[in-house]
């Protein structure tokens, strides 16, 4: 058992230095909206693609379930502002999503500053 | 004939119970199985809450929860973390129907109208409050009380916290703060821009007379009448499966 457990934290080191490998990197950042809401972002980029994209905050967005569709939405995205923008506009529309305290400008730019930080 | 809704004190409870029973109201109001409804109640122990978009790590200090007896909680609506000091703060909900001429398809309009009441109940204690876009009461440009709004099985569901009390040290010991250094700062400018009831008017207004002018505050804003009642058996029902199977739960509680 113990050998077990000992041989999954290696898979997951093994997982972990093959991805740093693939040239993943990882990046946060954290936007205050002027007169709004603060969103944050944690990303994953490999080259200018995003990988993976975690968006948090104390904003308001209807339906509450949305983000999480977003977040996988996004993925495979280039890491640009403006197309950003207009997937994430295009997915609010489709949804008939409401924000409130933010926009998907704010989070288009949020994700791009987080992807182009250094961790 | 007056318009009439039901009013609730369900009194002291945990958070998990706390926000169960906001849910199951949503759900026994979306079913039709009670009226429209305004509740009142508070948090023992004390605890956090966060807005359904934050990171639990990210937002509260977890072993400083655990040293102290803080319990932590994910709302089902979005905005920012709340400490509900058992003594320092008074929570209300609202559960109602989507079709209420009181609700706009404009959410920041919604909230204007959802929050008039309270506004008009802090006037009427002698604070002079108003309402703050995009879902906050503030007293002379400080925060008394902030809200939280969301909609779905036809229902619009906003609460919100009063400030009778408040105490930004105990608050930011809970909290997570960007860097140790800071603290003392993150605490002298939550005193600037937080204030309560009792700090405000300079004396002890108890949880009692608070709740009077907030109710003679919501008849008189929305000519509604409150009628005293108690959770329904289904509703008691639903809040012990939600506290169980959602609110309490690692997996709800650490999603984001």
């Amino acid at each position: 058992m113990l050998l077990m457990r000992d041989n999954f934290y290696l898979l997951i080191l093994l997982e972990l230095w093959c991805n740093v490998e693939k040239g993943e990197r990882m990046g946060r950042a954290e936007y205050k909206v002027e007169g709004g809401k603060l969103v944050k972002v944690q990303v994953t980029t490999e080259g200018n693609r995003i990988r993976k994209v975690k968006i948090t905050g104390d904003f308001f967005l209807y339906p509450e379930e949305f983000l999480e569709e977003l977040e996988e939405a996004l993925v495979g995205s280039r890491l640009d502002e403006s197309s950003l923008t207009k997937l994430i506009e295009d997915a609010v529309e489709k949804r008939k999503a409401t924000f409130l305290g933010v926009s998907p400008k704010d989070f288009a730019r949020c994700i791009v500053m987080a992807g182009e930080s250094n961790g | 004939m007056v318009e009439e809704w039901r009013l609730l004190d369900t009194g002291i409870h945990d958070a998990f119970y706390n926000m169960a029973l906001d849910e199951a109201i949503v759900i026994a109001r979306s079913k039709k199985l009670v009226p429209n409804t305004l509740r009142f109640f508070r948090w023992e122990p004390s605890a956090v809450s966060i807005g359904y978009f934050q990171g639990m790590e990210e937002e509260v200090d977890i072993e400083a929860c655990k040293k102290i007896g803080v319990d932590y909680v994910r709302r089902r609506t979005g905005g920012g973390a709340v400490y509900h000091e058992r003594d320092g703060e008074l929570t209300y909900s609202i559960a109602i129907n989507e079709d209420h001429l009181l609700i706009s398809r404009d959410f920041q309009k919604t909230y204007e109208n959802l929050c008039s009441w309270l506004v008009r109940g802090l006037r009427l204690l002698g604070v002079p409050a108003e309402f703050k876009p995009i879902n906050d009461i503030v007293v002379e440009g400080k925060k008394i009380s902030g809200n939280a709004q969301t909609r779905g099985m036809n229902v619009v569901h906003q609460h919100g916290t009063i400030l009778r009390e408040v105490n930004p040290k105990v608050m930011f010991s809970v909290l997570k703060v960007p860097s140790e250094k800071i603290r003392d700062k993150m605490i002298q400018s939550a005193e600037e821009r937080v204030t309560s009831i009792n700090k405000f008017l300079k004396r002890e207004v108890s949880f009692e007379e608070l709740k009077e002018s907030l109710t003679k505050g919501f008849e008189e804003t929305f000519n509604i009448k409150l009628v005293p009642g108690k959770t329904t058996a289904f509703e008691e029902e639903t809040a012990a499966k939600l506290k169980e199977e959602k609110y309490s739960t690692r997996e709800w509680n650490f999603k984001r």
